[in-house]
């Protein structure tokens, strides 16, 4: 219209121009709104996509390290031991000599102090053994003397104050471990709460385990060590390193190749329960280290592979076995493990840093260090690396927030420590504290398959067969009821559905467990013999119903044969499983029972799926053109013949789609499978057990997940599979709806 | 197995004496026929006879009963709710409406052509099949020849003989009206009932559908509905001119259409009203 303005009079513009301008705004408004609306729904989509992948992106970031400080040595300083508190805010280091200086990492933090061992003057230091903050020295009288440091908080005034202090677990005398006062020339040590174990070779290589077993005295409560050495035999001829289990059960000894392990909790001290050769072919260990719980032994060697053993069960009791490898290049000179997590660092003969995690096979970092290490200590906290040089201490703060997460170890199995075999775990969380989280997707996407795989067999054939006799064949008055009834089922909150199928129908099921599986059989048998009878009977008899109302003749049938199977139920289980069918199924057939289990969630996620795909499938039948279903017909097809070679074949983009639909709600619905399951994540098709889906590990876990933490993050990321989920079953259902319409569709 | 050269059609373009039709010339015999729908009652005391061997055409107003009593003939209003039917139509001596009667057999034996083409999402080849796999016909070669012979019959075997596993769908209206064509012929009826088959269709397809009925009242019966009165002066070889849902004047074409016997027939093919 304006383009042409302009050579229109002022009279013929009034004429064709745009009469109304409220009109006009009110087409532009309209315009502006429905556009806004549908962007709005990308930008929301958009966003939900964003902010899950913002949540679960760091993840599977690796590891970074960043100098923080250096502190210069004085010269002849031997470091042997470093640490920090745990706000790295004050570090300290051992010498050879006893000494425990402190420093400041911070400005805030107080000057440096130094505290001397409280030695005799006789004793002086043969042998020194760290574990956790504690620093053991063995003496060169045979005894033993144990200094922790450790660091006061106050508030004051002028805000938080650390005071660096040490403590003397076992008392500030030096306890004596070989009573002939043998220097000890090897250490190892472990303590907890009640019990600490020692075990020391001496000069004359003996080789010496002491355990101290504290115990209060009733009536001053004060704590008492109780000590009881024994000599271990059968021990190597050279010793290179000691090493204790924190549970204080094993003994690790390694010379050269081998490794030596002891039974110690047992008593079995005259011989090695196992002689191991850790080595790599061609390759010698340069360095062991236990991983944090201690279960895990690490071994490095001078080819670069570092070897992860831990003990599995086998027919010949529990042995060592190895596990995977890691390799880094050149020689491994140091290998450290983290405490409480499964991170360990080494360092090589080039002076590089790498970081691994042993159960998620992460490679995190590969970085060469400012100064060559000699050996290196995490923070307590495990957010910064403390590395011995030549002279100097060299404080590097460490980003590692989430090792235990890769891709192979959320979607492959994996191997854990105390596992017989590599599987797929999922459990997050549990009571003890060295737990490490399992956190494979695996067995909770495939609950969630399970779950949807079982509901859709219960409700497609189901839906599809009453939509089909609702619009094909039901009288059209019947069907104006029927349609909006089997609609108004999908209101039905799920939240009842799921309670009534665990509290109610989850024990039905049990106890008549006969009954439900004969009605899977009888009721189609039934339908089939009633139709051959119904096709049997003579004319007169036939046509005294209606042709379109014959099949109500089928619900008292059906009943009839429902109730038969439930009086029969008790007797065919006494007759056929004993009296019990839940124990026959257990027992006699090998096969788990759970009270609810996928067959329940079959029942009542298929219940809650039945009206989605009822209603498409119903309205994709009945808009079938009539004149097609008339051109068959007038062929000499009967209804049924129509039914199957052109309606069901018009239909089938829709009913595809109507099945899509109803696997995308049931994949995605929650309430029913959190209440109805026993949530346990186990990878069985069993009908009889349960399972965990993406949806219901969700709900139920993340209530009680730290912001943050990795698990939060894995359940976000759980989330974002489960969006992938329904997003591709949506996806492939509407291109192949698309091609099917192409197709079948165009008329 | 479909042969539209000329068999031994005694009553081949004669005219005949219609009030007077034998046994043996008859196809169809109407005899009383109402119908109601409900209330409405759309067919009132309708009673003739259609002959073997030629097209006989029904032509009147809309909402006439035409197309009623049409479908009436392979008894297609069954699937009409409430729609019921006294009198009686005999095809070869026995009464359709029968209780005995199998409908899905009748209808083989009287095919019917819709206005609108309705072929299936299926093939070409598949549309004109369907029929006889029906019937359970399964044998490769007689499928191929028969699809060949009703395409060739329905005058569309030329234009779709390379590509007879396209989609039926991709083919044009008038193409698609000859398949639907070849499908009723496919399964050899005896009378081929056609609705207004060529209203839906461009000149040019509507021409070449005519020259096809004629061709096929060769071997079938043919009863055509149609709006156009023309068209059926064109094809037909007799005429019937139904008006409120009676049957108002029945006579060969000729004659109805150059001396009508009744004022309303005048009045409607010299396009009074209609």
């Amino acid at each position: 219209m304006s383009q042409s303005a302009d050579t229109l009079t002022s009279r013929q513009r009034s004429d064709l121009g745009a009469s109304d301008p409220l009109r006009a705004f009110k087409d532009k408004l309209a315009q502006y709104s429905i556009t806004m609306g549908g962007l709005m729904v990308l930008m929301t989509l958009l966003m939900i996509f964003g902010y899950l992948l913002y949540v679960v992106e760091p993840v599977f970031r690796n590891a970074s390290i960043e100098i923080q400080q250096q502190q210069k040595l004085e010269a002849n300083t031997n470091v042997v031991a470093t640490g920090s508190d745990e706000l790295n805010e004050i570090a300290y280091y051992y010498t050879d000599k006893g000494q425990l200086r402190f420093y400041p990492l911070v400005e805030t933090s107080p000057a440096k102090s130094v505290v001397e061992l409280p030695l005799v003057a006789s004793q002086s230091i043969s042998s020194i053994a760290s574990s956790g903050s504690d620093v053991a020295f063995g003496l060169n009288d045979g005894g033993l003397m144990v200094s922790q440091p450790s660091f006061m908080m106050s508030f004051t005034d002028k805000g938080r104050e650390i005071t660096p202090q040490v403590r003397y677990p076992l008392g500030e005398e030096s306890l004596t471990i070989d009573a002939q006062g043998q220097p000890l020339t090897q250490l190892a040590f472990q303590r907890d709460e009640e019990q600490v174990s020692a075990v020391a070779l001496t000069q004359d290589h003996r080789l010496l385990l002491s355990t101290l077993v504290a115990e209060e005295n009733f009536m001053t409560e004060e704590i008492e060590w109780v000590s009881e050495t024994n000599q271990l035999h059968g021990i190597p001829t050279s010793i290179s390193k000691l090493q204790i289990t924190p549970d204080q059960r094993l003994l690790f000894v390694l010379s050269s190749n081998q490794l030596y392990i002891y039974d110690i909790v047992a008593g079995a001290f005259d011989a090695p329960r196992q002689v191991v050769e850790i080595n790599e072919p061609g390759a010698k260990v340069t360095d062991i280290s236990l991983m944090s719980g201690g279960s895990s032994i690490l071994v490095g060697n001078s080819n670069g592979v570092i070897t992860q053993w831990f003990e599995t069960k086998s027919d010949r009791g529990r042995r060592l076995t190895k596990i995977r490898n890691f390799t880094v290049e050149g020689s491994v000179e140091k290998i450290q493990a983290e405490p409480f997590r499964k991170t360990f660092a080494v360092l090589n003969d080039k002076g590089d840093l790498r970081l691994f995690h042993s159960t998620s096979e992460a490679d995190l970092l590969d970085e060469p260090l400012v100064n060559k290490a000699t050996a290196l200590q995490f923070s307590p906290r495990n957010n910064a690396l403390i590395f011995t040089t030549k002279d100097s201490i060299d404080f590097y703060n460490l980003e590692n927030e989430h090792p235990e997460v890769t891709w192979s170890a959320l979607w492959q199995e994996v191997w854990y420590e105390g596992y017989p075999e590599a599987d797929y775990v999922w459990q997050s969380t549990s009571a003890s504290d060295d737990f490490e989280p399992k956190l494979s997707l695996v067995p909770i996407s495939f609950g969630t398959i399970k779950a949807a795989l079982y509901a859709m067999l219960f409700a497609v054939p189901i839906a599809i067969a009453g939509a089909i006799y609702t619009a094909y064949f039901m009288p059209p008055n019947l069907r104006k009821v029927v349609k909006p009834t089997v609609e108004t089922m999908e209101a039905l909150p799920t939240v009842i559905l799921g309670f009534l199928a665990g509290l109610w129908l989850a024990p039905i099921v049990e106890e008549y467990l006969p009954f439900v599986f004969m009605i899977i059989f009888v009721i189609p048998a039934t339908i089939v013999l009633f139709a051959f009878i119904h096709h049997k009977l003579p004319k007169k008899w036939r046509n005294i119903l209606n042709e379109e109302y014959s099949t109500l003749m089928l619900i008292p049938i059906i009943l009839l044969a429902s109730m038969a199977c439930y009086g029969l139920s008790p007797m065919i289980e006494e007759a056929l499983m004993g009296g019990d069918a839940r124990m026959f199924i257990s027992n006699e057939l090998g096969i788990d029972f759970d009270q609810r289990n996928a067959l329940i969630v079959g029942i009542a996620m298929g219940f809650a799926v039945i009206p989605t795909i009822f209603s498409i499938t119903e309205d994709a039948i009945f808009s079938v053109p009539q004149h097609l279903s008339n051109g068959s017909l007038a062929l000499g097809a009967t209804r049924w013949q129509t039914l199957v070679g052109v309606v069901l074949l018009t239909a089938s983009p829709g009913i595809f789609s109507a099945v899509m639909m109803g696997l995308g709600r049931a994949v995605g619905e929650t309430m029913i499978v959190l209440m109805a399951t026993g949530n346990t994540p186990i990878m069985d098709w069993n009908i009889f057990e349960g399972m965990r889906t993406l949806s219901a590990n969700i709900a139920v876990e993340m209530p009680e997940s730290e912001v943050g933490s990795t698990h939060y993050r894995v359940l976000f990321l759980a989330a974002f599979v489960l969006f992938i989920f329904t997003f591709f079953f949506n996806t492939v259902a509407e291109v192949v709806r698309q091609r099917l319409r192409d197709r079948y569709g165009s008329l | 197995m479909i042969n539209l050269e000329p068999t031994d059609a005694a009553t081949q373009d004669q005219v005949l004496d219609l009030a007077n039709l034998t046994d043996e010339q008859t196809a169809f015999s109407i005899e009383d026929l109402d119908l109601f729908y409900g209330d409405k009652q759309a067919l009132k005391g309708v009673s003739m006879r259609i002959p073997k061997g030629q097209v006989t055409a029904f032509i009147g107003p809309s909402g006439c009963g035409k197309s009623t009593l049409l479908r009436c003939m392979n008894r297609m209003n069954d699937l009409i709710d409430n729609c019921n039917i006294t009198g009686e139509i005999k095809l070869e001596q026995q009464n359709i409406f029968d209780r005995n009667v199998d409908v899905a057999t009748l209808r083989r034996r009287v095919g019917m052509v819709f206005q609108r083409p309705n072929p299936f999402p299926k093939s070409i080849y598949e549309n004109v099949v369907y029929g006889l796999r029906l019937q359970g016909v399964k044998d490769r070669r007689v499928l191929d020849k028969a699809v060949e012979e009703s395409l060739r019959g329905a005058a569309l075997w030329d234009e779709v003989k390379d590509r007879l596993h396209d989609n039926a769908l991709g083919l044009s209206g008038g193409q698609q009206q000859r398949l639907v064509i070849a499908r009723a012929i496919a399964i050899e009826p005896e009378v081929l009932l056609l609705d207004e088959p060529t209203s839906a269709l461009d000149p040019i397809s509507t021409l070449v559908i005519e020259e096809l009925i004629t061709e096929l009242k060769n071997k079938f019966t043919v009863v055509i509905v149609t709006h156009n009165m023309q068209q059926a002066a064109r094809v037909s070889d007799n005429t019937a001119f139904m008006y409120m849902g009676e049957l108002i004047e029945y006579s060969d074409t000729n004659t109805l259409f150059t001396t009508p016997a009744k004022k309303q027939t005048e009045d409607y093919i010299t396009g009074r009203y209609g």
